[in-house]
């Protein structure tokens, strides 16, 4: 054999055996086959994983898992409701003389974080140690520290001396421009006292509120205070090789993260130094799967497993799907174990608002929750026409408009019905949230709307001052055309009382600039909750939140002092009748004086395949994987049936090739002979 | 030669220079420092947080020079840092660039080195082929297909693709990626596919003109004259001889392997430095988006010069001085 036969010989072998492994349209390695191992989709990477900074949905997906936090929530019980996590009790509010609030946390003893080379800094071998209240004072601080910008500050500024302790952080690196590069424990011994933030011994921490702020505990159910070693946050500097604090979390929760490339794998495996692996015999509220839960549940036997200890999964296996379609397929090709559902299939998954008959043939079910989320549209109330200067009169304008609105045609047209219409603030599962309460201006009643008109001096809809119609314009970030529909929907829902809105559709910062400067009229906006609390919601049409005052979160600049004075009271009581009856009375003020039109509370449809158990919803942003299940013989099974590759094509069209070349080339090679 | 190359690498300053001037001045005419801060930790943060995040990252000082800020300023920054080679951290998520380049790199080429080889290997095959039965059905066949697969999008044979071959007849897995080589196989085998399908119609119709061209002159007349057989003829006259613009359009392109397809590295999930750029398009990057677009001007100024120098190599008749 010549030294090119040869050549060929090997590049023809290499490339027979390229499509030999390549003929599967399975993703994973055969080896995974018939594991704990549950596969998920992400989309984009997280922007950061360090604690104190990450605030996005994707982040806590993985921020949520491998943190442990104080406290978390009950996986199965709705209204949400708080239990232990790595502290041994929920704490409760204790009132001072002086008027602040002192929470006392007690963590576990002996609980470790996981292994990793941070802790070995003096050389002596060491790969982990216990669980400090010093951890999470030093989280708090960070969370203060200008330098790590968290975007929480703002509720921790409850805590006494926090907002001092931050500025004096900030002066120092003015001051001083070594400061910067001092280790992160050192800059922050320099800038305490911190009042607010007090560790009692190596278990035990206290938390002193200068005013009463219940939903403080909800922060300590979030990744802002897990406890992080001073260790890690000084070896992973970004410097000497090392990643950023931000990309490898060090951490004591149930997973660690021992794969993390943004462009394609997150990888989850089961922690052995975590408190609930390594004490099972503690039998704690976050290490063992519920026994109690709403009725539902134990109708779709997610109590089945109730009592044993958690995790159930060896590893989740993220693999990035920058397009939804693909992923979407790789779902029914059961590779991945859960789904969303896609708009463009929806139809063929969902049947009169159930599982359609082809996908339960599957045994697949669905699973639906609602969001602690609420989408509106708000009226700027500083505008003349539309805001609380216009009086009485501006009032009823709000208020026909509102009546206009038919938000189930909206969610029909829009959302394949996947919402509940919102009547007030609140959404479901939130406490002060009544199924049965009726907005008076939340239906549809054009009659009534045009009176409303008539009565705010619009008479079909036409400005006295012009003798046309009424002009308003509508701002949005959205340029999308699927935007513009939308919103269109609206003005064509107000065009029925002579109202003539324009939609001015910018980008977001021209929006942000807009809405900054108070010079917008009507928009639509939404909110996520952070934690399920009234509070969490009603501030955001508090005076202090305005936006264009202080740039807060109030984006419908609603300012009313009666509203203002109930929300003070309410925001410092915990769930009880008096506070059900605060909650209600600022409901009446919003729905009289109508700064927003309430819309939706989003649902979420997940589907899940035969295979997987203990799936619940949560409705927030909380961690849920340590609970799952699944059972890999059912899977190998129905993916080997469902993915059977269809070869008789490429037979077909080499024999076609054949017949179609075949009679030129020889008819071609006689003549030339 | 040298003085050429050294005046062709002087006017390629100037063009890089150039292109870094536009890639700034166009994403600040559109995109705001405040843009990239909300980008990178969201739409809730409040202003504060965002006003930190830009000081932390460079984004607080005037754009252009101006009085009292000749110097301190971004454009100044930018320069400086594309010229002295420090990409620094990506805005979105304040990862090292260049440790993501260099991790891209990898898939990006085992997606395009193949592609590019068979792409190659079958369209000269193909048209070297198709030339030797000129005039034929099976030549007019060819030009007409050649034709019609230029004129059909690319994506529409993604999609196409991953419609037939992904998720109907189920050979390969309909995107994705994993570092493992057996796995991987499985994952490029769609992409390359597809690539050469949307490639080829061009490459045959392209190769075919040049190789017909060279058919009809005189040294092929020469050779079959002197008693050469048609396949000898094709391989070793005609092909040798079209090398130069073959060359002008691989040459080119060499460097480019590198960088990756962004069409084909987004549609198919490859982690590759195309799809590295199409995420910083999305996430408002500039940091990471002047750095790929900085390294795609060097790539293509460099493959400039060294088709050039290619050709002296293929023809001693050319001379670059």
């Amino acid at each position: 054999m010549t030294e090119k036969a040869r050549v060929f010989s090997w590049l023809s072998a290499a490339l027979a055996l390229f499509v030999l492994l390549a003929c599967t349209n399975n993703p994973y390695p055969e080896t995974d086959d018939g594991k704990h191992v549950l596969y998920a989709s992400f989309g984009e990477a997280p922007k950061s994983l360090d604690p104190a900074v990450a605030y996005d949905t994707a982040a806590h997906e993985i921020t949520g898992q491998v943190h442990d936090t104080l406290l978390e929530y009950h996986y199965l019980k709705r209204p949400y409701t708080l239990i232990p996590g790595l502290a041994t009790a929920v704490p409760k509010g204790e009132p001072q003389a002086d008027g602040t609030v002192v929470y006392s946390f007690e963590l576990r003893a002996g609980a470790q974080f996981q292994d990793d080379p941070c802790f070995a800094l003096d050389g002596d071998g060491t790969r982990t140690r216990e669980i400090s209240a010093d951890d999470v004072a030093f989280e708090v601080m960070r969370i203060a520290d200008p330098l790590v910008n968290s975007p929480v500050i703002d509720p921790f500024s409850n805590l006494s001396g926090f907002a001092e302790f931050s500025a004096r952080l900030t002066r120092l690196l003015k001051a001083d421009p070594g400061f910067k590069k001092l280790p992160a424990r050192e800059r922050y011994q320099r800038a305490l006292p911190l009042d607010g933030v007090r560790v009692v011994d190596a278990t035990h921490l206290e938390l002193r509120l200068k005013n009463p702020y219940p939903q403080i505990l909800y922060w300590f159910a979030m990744p802002f205070t897990t406890p992080v070693p001073w260790e890690a946050v000084e070896y992973y500097d970004g410097n000497h090789g090392h990643p950023h604090l931000a990309d490898h979390p060090v951490a004591s929760g149930p997973f660690m993260l021992s794969i993390y490339d943004k462009q394609s794998r997150m990888l989850l495996e089961r922690n052995p130094n975590w408190y609930g692996a390594k004490h099972p015999e503690w039998r704690a509220p976050g290490a063992t799967y519920p026994s109690e839960g709403e009725a539902e549940d134990a109708r779709a036997g997610r109590l089945a497993a109730a009592g044993k200890a958690l995790p159930f999964l060896d590893r989740v296996d993220f693999r990035r799907e920058k397009e939804a379609i693909p992923a979407f397929t790789k779902f029914l090709e059961g590779y991945y174990d859960t789904s969303g559902i896609i708009r463009e299939s929806f139809d063929k998954m969902v049947k009169d608002e159930r599982l359609s008959p082809e996908m339960q043939a599957l045994g697949m079910r669905l699973d639906k929750s609602v969001t602690a989320a609420t989408y509106y549209i708000g009226f700027n109330m500083d505008d003349p026409v539309v805001g609380s200067k216009g009086g009485e009169r501006s009032k009823k304008l709000r208020q026909a408009m509102s009546l206009a609105i038919d938000v189930k045609e909206y969610m029909r047209l829009f959302m394949n019905r996947r919402g509940v219409p919102a009547e007030s603030v609140l959404p479901p599962g939130i406490f002060g949230y009544d199924a049965d309460y009726r907005n008076p201006y939340r239906h549809v009643d054009i009659a009534k709307a045009k009176s409303l008109l008539s009565q705010a001096g619009f008479d079909g809809g036409i400005d006295p001052k012009t003798q046309k119609p009424l002009h308003l314009t509508f701002d949005t970030p959205d340029t999308s055309p699927d935007g513009r529909l939308r919103y269109q929907f609206f003005v064509n829902a107000w065009r029925q009382l002579g109202i003539d809105v324009e939609i001015s559709a910018t980008n977001y910062n021209k929006f942000q600039e807009k809405v900054h400067d108070g010079a917008y009229q009507i928009f639509m906006w939404g909110w996520v909750a952070d934690y399920p609390d009234a509070e969490n919601f009603m501030f955001l049409l508090t005076s202090d939140m305005a936006r264009t005052k202080n740039d807060g979160p109030n984006t419908a600049n609603f300012s009313n002092p009666e509203f203002d004075r109930l929300f003070l009271q309410m925001k410092a009581r915990g769930n009880d009748a008096e506070r059900l009856e605060l909650i209600r009375k600022m409901r009446a003020i919003i729905e009289d004086q109508c700064p927003w039109i309430e819309l939706f509370h989003p649902e979420d449809y997940l589907l899940l395949q035969e295979w997987m158990k203990n799936v619940k919803s949560a409705g927030l942003s909380v961690p849920t994987l340590k609970y799952q299940d699944l059972d890999p013989a059912l899977r190998a099974r129905d993916r080997a049936a469902w993915n059977k590759p269809v070869v008789w094509p490429a037979y077909a069209l080499g024999a076609l090739l054949v017949l179609v070349l075949a009679p030129g080339v020889l008819t071609f090679m006689r003549e030339r002979q | 030669m040298l003085a050429y190359i050294v005046r062709r690498a002087a006017y390629s300053v100037v063009v890089v220079l150039g292109v870094l001037f536009f890639l700034f001045a166009l994403f600040f005419l559109v995109t705001k420092p405040d843009d990239i801060a909300r980008k990178a930790i969201g739409d809730k943060a409040m202003p504060a947080v965002i006003a930190q995040w830009k000081k932390n990252h460079g984004y607080d000082r005037p754009l252009w020079p101006g009085p009292g800020h000749m110097k301190d300023n971004m454009l100044v920054e930018h320069y400086r840092r594309m010229l002295t080679f420090d990409f620094g951290r990506s805005d979105a998520d304040d990862s090292v660039i260049m440790d993501r380049i260099e991790r891209g790199a990898g898939p990006s080429l085992s997606l395009t080195l193949p592609e590019f080889v068979l792409g190659l290997t079958f369209g000269i095959g193909i048209a070297l082929f198709v030339a030797f039965f000129r005039e034929t059905y099976i030549d007019r066949s060819a030009v007409v297909l050649s034709v019609l697969a230029m004129s059909i999008s690319s994506l529409l044979y993604i999609i196409g693709g991953q419609y037939l071959i992904g998720k109907e007849l189920r050979w390969f897995p309909i995107s994705g990626f994993d570092p493992s080589w057996a796995v991987r196989a499985r994952f490029l085998a769609l992409p390359i596919v597809v690539g050469l399908f949307a490639g080829i119609g061009g490459s045959v119709r392209f190769y075919r003109t040049v190789f017909i061209e060279d058919i009809y002159k005189d040294y092929v007349r020469t050779a079959r004259a002197k008693g050469a057989g048609e396949i000898r003829i094709m391989t070793r006259h005609v092909l040798p001889n079209a090398m130069i613009p073959i060359l002008t359009n691989v040459v080119t392109e060499i460097p480019f392997l590198l960088m990756g397809s962004l069409l084909l590295e987004a549609s198919f999930g490859v982690p590759g430095l195309g799809s590295l750029t199409v995420d910083a398009i999305n996430a408002n990057d500039f940091a990471t988006l002047r750095t790929m677009v900085y390294i795609g001007s060097l790539f293509f100024v460099v493959g400039q010069i060294l088709t050039d120098i290619s050709y002296t190599i293929v023809d001693p008749r050319v001379r670059l001085d």
